[in-house]
Parts: structure tokens; C-alpha cells; sequence
């Protein structure tokens, strides 16, 4: 079984990698991972970094300068260098993407797998559940989450993952809806192996695939949303660097800073279309329809 | 039918029940009671302490939980939202007077996102080739954060160009204007939002436009049309688009949280004077008992919305009749 599934796993890269734009944002996706992880080496105050000013460096004398040879992105209201606090704001969009979507992918997967599993009064108040965490327009909900407990960046990452696991929830209800019905699962089951077993150890695997091509989606949603909140001055506290947060303050400059508003939130948009555009790779890759 | 509908509005009165309860554990679930986190020097400044101790009483924050919780639920299925902080003005009354202002700017959103989707979806539809890569550039077009197309757009058509206005409902002396002017002063100030709040509803709607045209038009019965000798647009005008149109019905229940969330961004960069904005002004001024009213209020209008969604698709599909009727 484990031989057959790498070897699926093993079809299912080369068929994604034949595609030139998944590539492309694959490679983007990772770019932007080494420069979050690395961000302190990249750019700081230190000697021999490639970017030679901390993001937090206020030098007023420099304030609102347009890109050029000293500052290659310009600088902010405050004098501090854009370049440096875009590659710092990356950590904050890397680590809210990544362990949001964790976070949903987990509570998703538990509750889908419960519900599919079980079916009956379970599915019931699971289905009823899923039902009534997408009544509320997800905005409303976040900003009265991130604005009645303290707003930190693991607030933001908590109310984003616990707010966004339905449709990882309802992947994988359907695919255990699949996959429990099948001979090894009887078989798992007849041989004596307890609930947990059955559902983590034999069912799981079978019924993860979709839902791990979908996290690619999720973690440009959680991007963008974050994002929207830090714009609103509801996500990351200032002055921690994010993207959002140095476009909420790009707002007062629009008419003499047009490279304030422009270089964070292209970063935004090319980082959540590279995560869309992987996603979309892998679920054409999966799609038999789609096999040439 | 009836036992279908009858079924659906009990769902629907028991996802209701779910809303509040959701709600009430939100609030309760804060460390200190909500009035004492209205308290808290917010933003704007502090709410006076005569309106707390008043507040303290009418949510019953003295006394145990389950009592909070009855009275909680008495207090909204009787609509009664309590009194903003603020202005000491009944929530209720509050909201409704912005509904319209959000109505129509979604109203705008929609319609132009729905009729230029359906214009894209008819256009590329072709019952000779199936299309294979149009999924990504629609991916793309909603991965553009909304409010930084606001910002670009304000900073290209209102401050660069100077042809529409930056933001606001209306121009300073509106009143003094002609009934035409007035109405044209308007749809000017309408364009950056509704732009702004329905491209990404256009990519939504236009993904599933394309793909349930391209499904559609692999049917025999497209096969039989055109062997009888309809042409390629009339086949796709007249037999596949009536088909393809009954899976968009179930978008308009999705686009409705969307249009509402998207309204919160949109109004508070454009300062349109609707729901999304007096949410935003209640959150910094901690106005717990708006807060609270709009979250219910919105969630109870998704719900509205997709269990109209659901009977429209009882309408048009006589597929899911049957089916039921077994």
C-alpha cells in the first residue's frame, strides 16, 4: 500500500511540475520562504547584510524618499527603508499562511473525519455546525474576534484557523463517505482494529490527498485576509512590520508616495496567486479528465 | 413540496438557534464581562460609567450564566438589540437606516459582476473545443487584494486623472443639484466601490459560468441540436446556457457573505455611509452592543439568503422535485 501511494505521489509532482506557470510559482513561493526564514541575515543594521537597514530604523532626514541608489523601494513616513520592512513583513505573511492553514487542516480534518465516519447524529451536528460558522460573513466574525480579545499575531493566526476549517471539514466528510465503504476498511475493521485505528491509521491516508491540495488555497486566503485586517489596524500590531500594516499607512500618502501603496501590496498579490496557482496545478493534476 | 420546504425552514429556524448561541458564547468567552471591555479606554474615549452600570443591568451580568443566556435569547428573537453605547440610540434603529446605502452598492456590485460573468461565460463557450487553463486566470484575478485595488484605483482615477471623486456618496452642495445631476453626482460616487467590492465576485462568477457552460455543452442533447443544423452561438444562447444557469443559482447564497465582508473594506476606504462602516466605527469605539447586533444581523441575512437559494433551485430544477417527491 505505502509503495503504491509513493508512486502516486511520485506521478502526481511530474504531473504537476509539466505545467510552466506551476513551476514558476512553485519556485516564487519558495524564493519568498528563504527570505522570510532568513529575513534578520538579509536585512538589518549589522555589517555585511545584502539590505544595510534594520526595519525599524527611523532616520526622519530621510523621510519619503522615492526609490533610488541609497533606498532601492524608497522609504516610509517615518525615514525607515521599505525594502527592509517588506522582507521582514514577509515573515508575518509566511507564518500567519502556513500555521493558520495548519490549524484549519487540523480542526478540518478531525471533525470531517468524525462525520464521515460515525455519519448519523454525529454527521448531523457536525453538518449543523459547518452550517453555522459559514452564516457569519467571515470578515465580521474576524474583526469582532481580533477586536474583542487582545490583537497579537497569534490571534489573528487562532481566530483565521478556527473560522476557516469548514470546507477542509466537508473534503474530507466526503472522501470518508468514499473510502469507508471499501474493502480494507472492512477488512481493518474485522480484524479487530479499535475506531481511532481505523479512521487515523487505514482511512486517513486514502482520504487526505484532496484536502492537501486545497491547503495551497487556503494559505493564500489567510495571506489576503490577514492582510485586509492589518490594513484595518485590526491584524498585526504596529510597529511590527507586515504587508498590510504598511499599506494601512500608505493610505495618508497616496498622492506623493506612489511606491508606498505599490511594492507591498504587489508582494500580497503575486505571493497569493503564486499559492492559487500551485493549488490549481496539483487539481489538475489529481483531475483524470485532465491526463493527457 | 410542501414536506421539502417545511424540512428546510426547520433546518433554517435550528441554524438560527446555532447563530445565537454562537454569538453569545463570542462574547462570553472574553476575559472580563463586555460591558468592562467597553470600559477599557479604546480609541475613542471611554464610554460614560452611568451607561455601563445600565447596560450591566439589562444583560443581567450579575447574575449566573444560564439566566444570561435565556435572557439573551428573549431579547433577540424579540429583535430588541439594545442600546449603542455611543448615542444611546436602539441598535436596531441604528442599522436599518444604513441598510439601504449597503444594499445598493452590493446591489450594483452584483449586477455588474453577474452580467458581465454571464457576457464572458456565453463568449468563450464553444460546443466544438472544451477550454483547459481558464481556471488560473481567474485564480488570479482573485488573489488581488481588495482594498489595495481601492488604493490603486483612488490613486489612478481620483487623484492622478481627477475624473471621478475620491470618495463619499455625494459631492458637496448635492442638494443644490437638478434631479438628473443629483442622480448622476451619485452613480459617480458609486463606480470605485462597486468596482472594487464585484471583481472578485466577477471571477467567482465567471469561473462557474465558464466551467458549467463547458459542461453542459458535452451533452447529447447539445450533440442533437447542433445536428439538426443550429448554429455554434445559437446552441450556446438558447439550449446550454438554460442549463448552466441552474448551478449558478446556488452562487448568489455564497456571494452574499462575500458582497457583506467585502462591504466592511469597501465602505470604510470609500467612507460609504452604510453597515460596513458603522461596523468599523463601533469596533474602535467598542460599542459592544452594535458590535454584537450587526454579527447577528449579517449572519441571519446569509442564512436568509441561502435558504432563498435554496428554493430557487427547487424552482428551476425539476430534477430535485422529483427526487424529493420519492
Amino acid at each position: 500500500m505505502k509503495a503504491t501511494a509513493l508512486e502516486e505521489g511520485a506521478g502526481l509532482l511530474a504531473r504537476f511540475g509539466r505545467d510552466r506557470l506551476s513551476r514558476a510559482a512553485a519556485c516564487f513561493i519558495l524564493l519568498v520562504s528563504v527570505i522570510a526564514l532568513f529575513a534578520p541575515l538579509i536585512a538589518g543594521s549589522h555589517p555585511h547584510a545584502p539590505v544595510g537597514y534594520g526595519p525599524d530604523d527611523i532616520s526622519l532626514p530621510d523621510r519619503l524618499q522615492p526609490p533610488g541608489a541609497k533606498h532601492w523601494l524608497g522609504t516610509d513616513e517615518l525615514g525607515r527603508d521599505l525594502l527592509s520592512r517588506v522582507i521582514h513583513g514577509s515573515r508575518v505573511s509566511m507564518t500567519v499562511g502556513s500555521t493558520a492553514t495548519l490549524i484549519s487542516l487540523f480542526v478540518g480534518t478531525l471533525f470531517g473525519a468524525l462525520a464521515g465516519f460515525y455519519r448519523g447524529v454525529v454527521d448531523t451536528l457536525i453538518s449543523r455546525l459547518i452550517e453555522i460558522v459559514l452564516c457569519f460573513p467571515f470578515i465580521f466574525l474576524l474583526l469582532a474576534i481580533t477586536a474583542l480579545y487582545r490583537p497579537s499575531l497569534w490571534t489573528v493566526v487562532l481566530a483565521l484557523g478556527l473560522t476557516s476549517w469548514t470546507t477542509e471539514a466537508r473534503i474530507i466528510r466526503g472522501e470518508f463517505l468514499r473510502v469507508r465503504e471499501m474493502e480494507f476498511a472492512e477488512a481493518a475493521r474485522a480484524s479487530g482494529a479499535g475506531d481511532l485505528r481505523v479512521i487515523f491509521r487505514h482511512l486517513l491516508p486514502h482520504a487526505v490527498g484532496p484536502v492537501l491540495v486545497f491547503a495551497s488555497f487556503g494559505v493564500a486566503s489567510a495571506i489576503l485576509t490577514e492582510s485586509a485586517l492589518s490594513f484595518l489596524g485590526f491584524g498585526i500590531p504596529l510597529p511590527t512590520a507586515s504587508w498590510g500594516g504598511i499599506l494601512s499607512t500608505a493610505d495618508d500618502h497616496l498622492t506623493s508616495a506612489w511606491w508606498l501603496p505599490l511594492f507591498p501590496g504587489l508582494l500580497i498579490f503575486l505571493t497569493a496567486a503564486a499559492f492559487n496557482v500551485v493549488g490549481e496545478g496539483f487539481r489538475r493534476a489529481l483531475d483524470p479528465t485532465f491526463r493527457e | 413540496m410542501i414536506s421539502y420546504l417545511s424540512r428546510r425552514v426547520v433546518h433554517a429556524l435550528l441554524t438560527l438557534f446555532g447563530i445565537l448561541t454562537f454569538a453569545f458564547v463570542l462574547i462570553h468567552a472574553v476575559p472580563g464581562d463586555p460591558v468592562s471591555f467597553a470600559a477599557h479606554t479604546g480609541r475613542s474615549r471611554a464610554v460614560p460609567r452611568e451607561v455601563l452600570e445600565a447596560a450591566r443591568r439589562e444583560y443581567h451580568l450579575d447574575e449566573p450564566i444560564a439566566i444570561q443566556y435565556v435572557s439573551w435569547m428573549r431579547r433577540m428573537v424579540s429583535l430588541d438589540l439594545g442600546r449603542s453605547f455611543v448615542d444611546q440610540r436602539p441598535v436596531y434603529e441604528k442599522i436599518a437606516e444604513k441598510v439601504p446605502n449597503t444594499f445598493f452598492l452590493n446591489l450594483a456590485a452584483f449586477l455588474g459582476a453577474s452580467v458581465l460573468a454571464l457576457a464572458m461565460g456565453i463568449a468563450s463557450a464553444s460546443p466544438l473545443q472544451r477550454s483547459r487553463r481558464r481556471g488560473v486566470s481567474f485564480s488570479i484575478l482573485y488573489s488581488l487584494p481588495n482594498f489595495w485595488v481601492a488604493l490603486l484605483l483612488i490613486e489612478v482615477a481620483a487623484v492622478r486623472f481627477d475624473i471621478l471623486p475620491l470618495y463619499g456618496m455625494v459631492s458637496d452642495g448635492h442638494d443644490e443639484l437638478s434631479t438628473a445631476a443629483q442622480l448622476v453626482d451619485r452613480l459617480r460616487h458609486l463606480i470605485l466601490p462597486a468596482v472594487t467590492l464585484g471583481y472578485a465576485q466577477f471571477a467567482l462568477f465567471a469561473r462557474f459560468a465558464v466551467t458549467s457552460l463547458d459542461e453542459v455543452i458535452t451533452k447529447d442533447y447539445i450533440v442533437t441540436a447542433r445536428a439538426k443544423g443550429v448554429s455554434s452561438r445559437g446552441v450556446v444562447v438558447r439550449h446550454a446556457l438554460r442549463n448552466a444557469m441552474i448551478p449558478l443559482v446556488s452562487l448568489l447564497g455564497l456571494a452574499v457573505p462575500l458582497l457583506l465582508s467585502g462591504s466592511v473594506i469597501v465602505e470604510q476606504i470609500f467612507q460609504w455611509d452604510g453597515i460596513g462602516s458603522l461596523y468599523f466605527q463601533s469596533l474602535l469605539a467598542r460599542d459592544y452592543p452594535t458590535i454584537m447586533g450587526l454579527t447577528v444581523i449579517t449572519a441571519v441575512v446569509t442564512l436568509l439568503a441561502s435558504l432563498v437559494t435554496d428554493l430557487l433551485y427547487f424552482l428551476v430544477d425539476p430534477r430535485i422535485r422529483i427526487e424529493e417527491g420519492r
